[in-house]
């Protein structure tokens, strides 16, 4: 980042029946696991810009938007937001609508 | 000293010399060229069209996902052109040749991603880095206008965030 001049959501997943469960056993292995999104460092954007974009996206007041911007910068990247793997691909979706560098994963 | 951004009601008014909204004003058609290139390997696409799953073994997921969000992305992009360029066109004369650019709500957020869309195609191209000082040019260097300009949309950018930040909640 340059200079110019985030409280994420954990979505539960769902409780199946025990005999849904073990036929959906390699879905739901993989569905059922939470995602989290990376914002990643970039040397065009702002760090002001990042700070916005946190608020506006994530509704995150300004110190933990800023804290999360600074982790982006100081350390490469930085988690976001953590979900279901749809909401996980809307956050990144909207991030790179507004220019910033966002992936989903699994936790480590 | 006055603000590059000044709040008017609903309006964000923007005050710009000639050279400034005619350079402005370049951006939309070479970013519109930029957006419909068909070279997916090409870095400033990469940058502007990014994946979202890093996991080769999600590739599946990153086309379904590719498939759905790409062209409202691409169209989101292309309107925001559309609505600076009405803007800037529409720009009043203001005292000592200065033109005066009134940006309602959606105006400023289309502004906003423009500019950083410019910013991240030169800023890609140039190779910029964290710490790029853009004080220190060399005017013979035939990349310094590229440069002096990604350092002014830089400094407007930041001007405009600082401008919409203030109004934030803390």
């Amino acid at each position: 980042m340059t200079s110019a001049p985030v409280e994420a959501p954990v979505e539960a997943p769902l409780e199946l029946p025990l005999e849904e469960r073990e036929l959906d056993v390699g879905l739901s292995a993989v569905t059922d696991r939470p995602w989290i999104v990376i914002v990643w460092n970039d040397p065009v954007n702002l760090m002001s810009y990042v700070v916005f974009v946190l608020q506006k996206i994530f509704g995150y007041s300004r110190e933990k938007a800023t804290s999360l911007m600074l982790q982006v910068h100081r350390e490469g990247k930085a988690a976001v937001s953590e979900g279901t793997r749809e909401k996980a691909e809307a956050d990144v979706a909207r991030l790179h609508g507004y220019g910033l560098w966002a992936t989903l994963e699994h936790p480590a | 000293m006055s603000r590059r951004f000044v709040r008017k009601g609903d309006i964000v008014r923007v005050t710009l010399s000639e050279p400034e909204r005619d350079l402005l004003r370049e951006l939309p058609e070479q970013l519109r060229s930029l957006y419909s290139s068909d070279d997916s390997d090409d870095a400033v696409t990469v940058r502007l069209f990014p994946r979202a799953y890093l996991d080769p073994t999600e590739d599946a997921a990153e086309r379904e996902w590719e498939s759905l969000v790409r062209p409202e992305l691409l169209r989101e992009k292309l309107a925001a052109l559309e609505l600076v360029v009405t803007a800037l066109d529409a720009a009043s004369p203001a005292r000592r040749g200065r033109l005066l650019v009134d940006l309602s709500e959606d105006d400023v957020a289309a502004f906003l991603g423009v500019l950083n869309d410019a910013r991240l195609a030169l800023g890609t191209t140039l190779g910029v880095t964290d710490d790029l000082d853009v004080s220190v040019l060399d005017p013979s260097d035939p990349e310094s206008a590229a440069y002096a300009a990604y350092g002014w949309l830089t400094y407007l950018q930041g001007e405009l965030i600082e401008t919409l930040l203030g109004t934030m909640p803390g």
